[in-house]
């Protein structure tokens, strides 16, 4: 009797629960036109939990027109789950000295199950030569 | 009894307690820790919306394209559709403080919308300077930029959603043609107890 109760609410449950939990596919060409200019990159891992779930993949930059770093960095949900966090943009000189921008938020974003996406950035001034990304789990 | 002298002393120890706990804190502006509503525009939503219509404007090299740069910018008209008073400063100061900052342009504080000035001062003081030289000393804004922000509105439930977005344009003033166009869309979701509206 218990079964017949149990059974019938635990495939309810597993049901609401795989519901919840989808994951991104992707199709793209593969004979690639345009080439990253991918950079090596130091990462520091402070917050396993999030490594664990979105992951760097790479990081590749670019000039601008009018001479602005640009930076780009693909992520990837390792997880089936969607998964929020939140980033933000520093920007060095080529004397290491952090440049003050009013304009730097820290961005919350999400990103899917399965989904590798990119985040980019310009810098504020042509003085920017270098940059750290800091990631938090929201 | 000796329940008794226990209960008043922590009747008597509770609002130091309670009070000692509730204080008033900085933090970051615009950081994780700001609060988000979901019917009103908030400063971590004007910071965002200005870096995304700086980095655009940027990238571009638009403003490079100026025969004297670098570029002069007047501030035109930026419209409030949203549901809320507010002061569209939040939004075009940051655009200009960071596109000063950039070396790449200038905005003019003696050119406004209607003939006003953001600075009375700087006007007269150049209008003065324009007497005595006998010239034209202005130089003339090479774009203006307006804009609009709009506030589309939605609920489903107890679920409401808010989506603001940050329109703007920078057109050449001598053509009249828009050489830069932008749009940032922020959309905030929340149940009925954290809506502000």
């Amino acid at each position: 009797m218990k079964t017949r109760i149990l059974l019938p609410v635990a495939g309810v449950v597993l049901l609401a629960v795989a519901g919840c939990r989808t994951s991104m596919n992707s199709i793209e060409n593969t004979q690639k036109t345009g080439q990253r200019q991918m950079i090596s990159d130091s990462r520091v891992i402070t917050d396993g939990s999030l490594a664990r779930k979105v992951s760097f993949v790479g990081v590749n930059e670019s000039t601008t027109p009018g001479g602005f770093l640009k930076i780009q960095i693909e992520v990837f949900n390792r997880k089936h789950s969607l998964q929020r966090f939140s980033y933000q943009f520093e920007w060095f000189d080529a004397n290491g000295m952090q440049i003050n921008n009013i304009v730097s938020p820290t961005v919350g974003d999400q990103i899917e199950g399965g989904e590798s996406k990119f985040i980019s950035a310009v810098a504020p001034t042509t003085a920017c030569k270098d940059f750290r990304v800091k990631f938090i789990e929201d | 009894m000796k329940k008794t002298i226990l209960l008043s002393i922590l009747a008597a120890a509770l609002p130091f307690v309670v009070g000692g706990c509730a204080s008033a804190h900085y933090i970051q502006t615009g950081g994780r820790e700001s609060v988000v509503t979901v019917g009103s525009i908030n400063i971590q939503d004007y910071i965002q919306a200005a870096n995304s219509a700086t980095s655009d404007l940027l990238a571009s090299g638009v403003l490079d394209k100026v025969s004297n740069p670098p570029a002069v910018i007047a501030i035109s008209r930026i419209v409030n559709n949203t549901g809320e008073q507010i002061d569209t400063d939040l939004l075009t100061k940051k655009i200009r403080v960071a596109l000063l900052n950039s070396g790449k342009a200038q905005t003019t504080t003696t050119m406004g919308l209607g003939g006003t000035s953001e600075d009375p001062m700087a006007k007269g003081l150049q209008q003065e300077a324009e007497f005595k030289a006998d010239q034209q000393t202005t130089r003339t804004p090479d774009f203006t930029l307006s804009g609009k922000i709009i506030q589309l509105t939605a609920k489903a439930g107890s679920t409401s959603q808010s989506t603001f977005s940050f329109q703007l344009s920078l057109t050449d003033a001598k053509s009249g043609l828009a050489v830069w166009e932008g749009e940032k869309e922020i959309t905030k979701q929340g149940t009925q107890s954290a809506v502000g509206f």
